[in-house]
């Protein structure tokens, strides 16, 4: 056994100290010379997460004992590391677009807390140990609170920082109450040996210490996940952030908290208690429904991504609440297949919207008005984006639902399948209401309109995903069904 | 490539090519668009011969065993010539110079053609699903963009009905594909393999109800019909025609295919209510057209009666009434063409779709008012033309059943030459109104466009052996199989 690291071991954790050590960089050059650090911080932190994701397809796994205790170098940790990596290069081209027409008195601090929150990302995605969970968590948290307040003379920006603060520290303390619950059941915080030790339990009270310690980890994930009854936050955190952090939350977040949610009960827990997938599945019932009916009275379009965020929670619930034992292997590349379509349609989206986005108040539906005539591109984008999100074939977004309905299926969840397929007719009405809004004539303003250069590439590039996965899913599908085996 | 693959995709080229024109070639964007429409029609008539059983399955999305199997039978061959033909026509109904973005209207309009004759050929569950609910699309953006009023709502409407319609049609298919697994060890979502599962397989009533309820709403069958009149309406000509000649045979389509096909005896049982549904959407449809002071909302309404009377011949079980129902279809496809391209040649004209104010036309636009009494007295079913023929079928096979209610159905014609009548009545001839300068009759450009209608109503009126020859193979199939 080899107790001291290697230059092979430093490759394989290199996506994680290049974005590390180039956050650092970052911050020095902020101090040093701040009027550098406006022009050149998104290009180096585009270079830095390039960089990163090329060291994280290349790198070896390490065997080392050093690391494998805390960390995973499974293929799944792989795709997490790559896909975060892409959210996090998206998240760098919405906040360059983003200030371009906003100023802020430093840029260098705002892209160091990017990285950290996406270094808290990988952490997550690969964490091996609750130990490295919690501290991904916490980083990501932590940077996610003070960029949530970036723009510190907006007045609703403090206010969405001090809330998401608050209620999320409480989340987190639940969190940490039940992996210490758990701990004390199972004596470990490894992934790898949660199940054995859960499966010798043979007392009562220390099954339930057990169970709670499980069920307040849940409602820790499920805040951050922004799921019904603890999605309360998202609204007024969303609405109240700068229209990039809105993105970076909606996506980043939503996943690491799924992706958490993989690690711990769809891995190392698999099908540990029906008890458990009873619960979730209880969860996803008010989830659904919730929030696509509130969805449906928004007019601030980051508000409105926070409600249709939740809805697509929901739908996420669903392989979780199907992967029992001996029940469905397909679970988690369904809910990786979500995510992924989720998180371009989203990002496409939030393109759009960086164009529009003009004031603190941030894009309200009435700025949609007549934007195909404006803007076809534009329009088109949106479009694309919006009946992915809404799940209309052909999109990618059916693909994704008809996978994850096939998998409520096998698990027997029939009624799941039934309330979700209902809430979609209400999703179409509030995501198809966008659409008309763009086409039709009425402009109210005749400004013209800069295309931001990584805005629209971002847009581009989603909706020329999106078209690609809709017309050939099976590559992205096969790969994604080896790595949920 | 296969031709049935050529078929398929060539209408998506088209699409893609309109949109990429030079900006040189704009004046004569409508005549490329229209060309390039024809050319599933050729494509169609060049094989004709060969077409029949011709089929394609290629594996696309083989984790789900979903296949791209495509295949051409009498009853595809049918509903794929009525689109190729009734697309280039409603290409021919656009008047270009009302409309903006041009290239992007014939684009969706291709595209839907393309989507169509997918639809029309799809074997496989998961890709009839997809073409099903992507064909709305292009029509949900021609009713957004070019449409008339208030247009937004309308098809915002338009679309949520139909996917509120469709939308259990996913949990249908996974339960069926999930019933093959059952029953073969490995899930399909090919018809030719759940035809022999699905109509044995438990809770086959509820799969086979939420196929009809998809089916009903976008054909319209009465009481789904409430997105009908502001769709129709609202839509521009050319998008009325798309709604009225394909959409409801898409439903009817979807009809024939799923409920001959995987449920015989199931709509056999159900037979009594569907066809009390029918019967009053016939009436309902009569007397709301009656009722009407907007032409274009009483061709409307006429057209959902009539489609009613299709249904109604495809529900009741008798081999004519079904024969009938599917020669219904092309005439119903055909006639409702013909009405709303002179509807919309005359909303063009006098700049309005209300009877109220106008009167007396026929003095000052003769051609179109002898042009509008022919295709009227088609759709009243007239002896000689092709309505007369299909109508006549229907009645006599639900006579063999029933003749009350063959007679009952019977006084519908009536309602229909009382509302069609009014209409010419009111419109063209009566007291006329002073005469205005833009109303300039039509010439040999629209007698032009309107001939290979009043060919095809003719000749099917006249000599419909060829089609009839056609449509009892498809009917002695479905009625041939044990059931």
């Amino acid at each position: 056994m080899k107790l001291t690291l290697q230059l092979s071991d430093l490759f394989a954790i290199s996506p994680l100290l290049i974005l590390l050590i180039s956050a650092l960089v970052l911050l020095l050059i902020e101090s040093f010379v701040s009027h550098q650090a406006k022009k050149y911080s998104a290009w180096l932190s585009l270079a830095a997460i390039i960089f990163a994701m090329f060291a994280a397809i290349t790198a070896p796994a390490s065997e080392n004992i050093l690391l494998t205790s805390w960390l995973e170098f499974d293929p799944l940790a792989r795709f997490f590391t790559v896909l975060f990596l892409s959210i996090g290069f998206v998240s760098v081209c919405l906040a360059s677009s983003f200030f371009e027409h906003f100023d802020a008195p430093t840029h260098g601090e705002y892209y160091f807390l990017l990285l950290s929150a996406l270094s808290g990302l990988l952490l997550i995605g690969s964490s091996a140990d609750f130990l490295t969970l919690f501290l991904g968590i916490e980083t990501l948290s932590v940077s996610l609170y003070i960029l949530c307040g970036y723009m510190k003379n907006w007045r609703f920006s403090s206010e969405a920082s001090l809330k998401y603060f608050l209620m999320s520290s409480l989340a987190t303390a639940f969190l940490v109450y039940g992996i210490a619950l758990i701990y004390g059941a199972a004596g470990t915080t490894k992934f790898s040996a949660l199940l054995p030790a859960y499966q010798k339990i043979n007392t009562l009270s220390t099954q339930t210490l057990f169970l709670s310690g499980a069920a307040l980890v849940t409602l820790g994930l499920a805040f951050k996940a922004a799921i019904v009854p603890f999605h309360i936050w998202a609204p007024d955190v969303y609405d109240g952030a700068p229209t990039p952090v809105t993105a970076f939350m909606a996506v980043g977040t939503k996943i690491g908290a799924f992706a958490a949610f993989v690690r711990v009960f769809m891995q190392a827990l698999h099908g540990f208690n029906p008890i458990w997938n009873e619960g979730i599945a209880l969860l996803a019932y008010p989830t659904l429904i919730y929030a696509n009916f509130v969805a449906l009275r928004q007019s601030q379009l980051r508000r409105f991504f926070a409600y249709s965020g939740i809805s697509h929670a929901g739908f996420l619930l669903i392989p979780l609440a199907a992967d029992m034992s001996g029940g469905t292997t397909e679970a988690i590349p369904s809910l990786l297949f979500y995510l992924v379509v989720y998180s371009l349609a989203t990002f496409g989206a939030f393109a759009v919207l960086a164009y529009l986005d003009k004031r603190s108040q941030g894009v309200v539906l009435f700025d949609l008005y007549g934007l195909f005539h404006r803007s076809p591109l534009q329009a088109g984008i949106l479009t694309v984006c919006i009946l992915t999100l809404a799940g209309i074939p052909p999109t990618a977004g059916f693909f994704a639902k008809l996978f994850i309905f096939k998998v409520a299926f096998q698990a027997g969840y029939h009624a799941l399948v039934v309330v979700g397929l209902l809430t979609t007719i209400i999703s179409a009405f509030y995501y198809l209401r966008i659409i008309s809004v763009m086409f039709s004539e009425k402009s109210n303003e005749k400004e013209v309109y800069d295309y931001s250069i990584p805005a629209i590439f971002v847009g581009v590039a989603s909706a020329a995903a999106i078209a690609a996965i809709s017309i050939y899913p099976q590559p992205l599908l096969s790969l994604l069904l080896t790595i949920g085996k | 490539m296969p031709i049935i693959m050529w078929l398929f995709i060539v209408p998506f080229i088209a699409s893609f090519a309109i949109l990429a024109l030079p900006s040189k070639v704009k004046p004569f964007i409508k005549l490329f668009a229209f060309l390039l429409s024809l050319i599933p029609l050729i494509i169609l008539m060049i094989n004709h011969f060969q077409l029949k059983d011709m089929s394609i399955n290629y594996p696309w999305i083989p984790s789900f065993s979903i296949g791209f199997f495509l295949k051409i039978d009498f009853l595809s061959l049918i509903f794929l010539y009525l689109t190729a033909l009734i697309i280039p026509m409603s290409i021919l109904a656009v008047n270009r110079k009302e409309l903006a973005h041009t290239p992007l209207f014939f684009s969706l309009i291709l595209m839907i053609q393309g989507l169509l004759l997918g639809f029309f050929m799809a074997r496989d569950l998961v890709v009839f699903t997809i073409f099903w609910e992507a064909m709305l699309l292009p029509l949900y953006f021609i009713i957004n963009i070019w449409g008339s009023g208030n247009r937004q709502q309308a098809a915002l409407k338009f679309l949520v009905y139909m996917i509120a319609g469709s939308v259990l049609m996913l949990a249908a298919i996974l339960f069926l594909y999930f019933t093959a697994e059952g029953s073969n060890g490995s899930g399909t979502f090919n018809l030719d393999t759940l035809q022999h599962i699905a109509a044995t397989a438990p809770n086959a009533q509820w799969v086979f109800l939420i196929f009809l309820l998809a089916f009903a709403v976008k054909t319209p069958l009465f009481p789904f019909h409430a997105w009908l009149p502001d769709a129709y309406c609202h839509a521009p000509t050319s998008g009325t025609i798309l709604l009225s000649a394909i959409l409801s045979k898409a439903g009817i389509y979807g009809f024939f295919r799923i409920s001959l096909e995987l449920y015989p005896q199931l709509l056999k049982e159900w037979s009594p209510a569907l066809l009390t549904l029918a019967i009053i959407g016939v009436f309902y449809g009569g007397l709301a057209a009656w009722m009407q002071n907007d032409f274009k909302r009483l061709i409307a309404y006429s057209s959902f009666s009539h489609v009613n009377f299709i249904l109604a011949g495809l529900f009741v079980w008798q081999e004519p009434a079904q024969a009938g129902a599917i020669l219904q279809s092309i005439n119903h496809a055909i006639t409702i063409t013909a009405l709303f391209l002179v509807a919309g040649w005359l909303e063009s004209r006098v700049q309005t779709t209300s009877m109220n104010q106008i009167s007396g036309l026929a003095k000052y636009m003769p051609k179109l008012c002898w042009l509008t009494l022919f295709f009227v007295t088609v759709s009243i079913a007239l002896p000689g033309t092709n309505n007369f023929v299909g109508e006549l079928m229907i009645l006599f096979g639900l006579f063999g059943q029933n003749p009350w209610v063959a007679a009952t159905l019977g006084l519908s014609i009536i309602f229909s030459v009382i509302y069609m009548l009014r209409f010419m009545q009111c419109t063209y001839f009566g007291v006329p109104s002073s005469f205005q300068s833009k109303w300039i009759d039509i010439g040999a450009k629209e007698l032009l466009i309107s001939t290979p209608l009043v060919f095809m109503i003719l000749w099917i009126g006249i000599y419909p052996g060829p089609f009839l020859d056609a449509i009892n193979q498809i009917i002695s199939l479905a009625h041939g199989e044990p059931s």
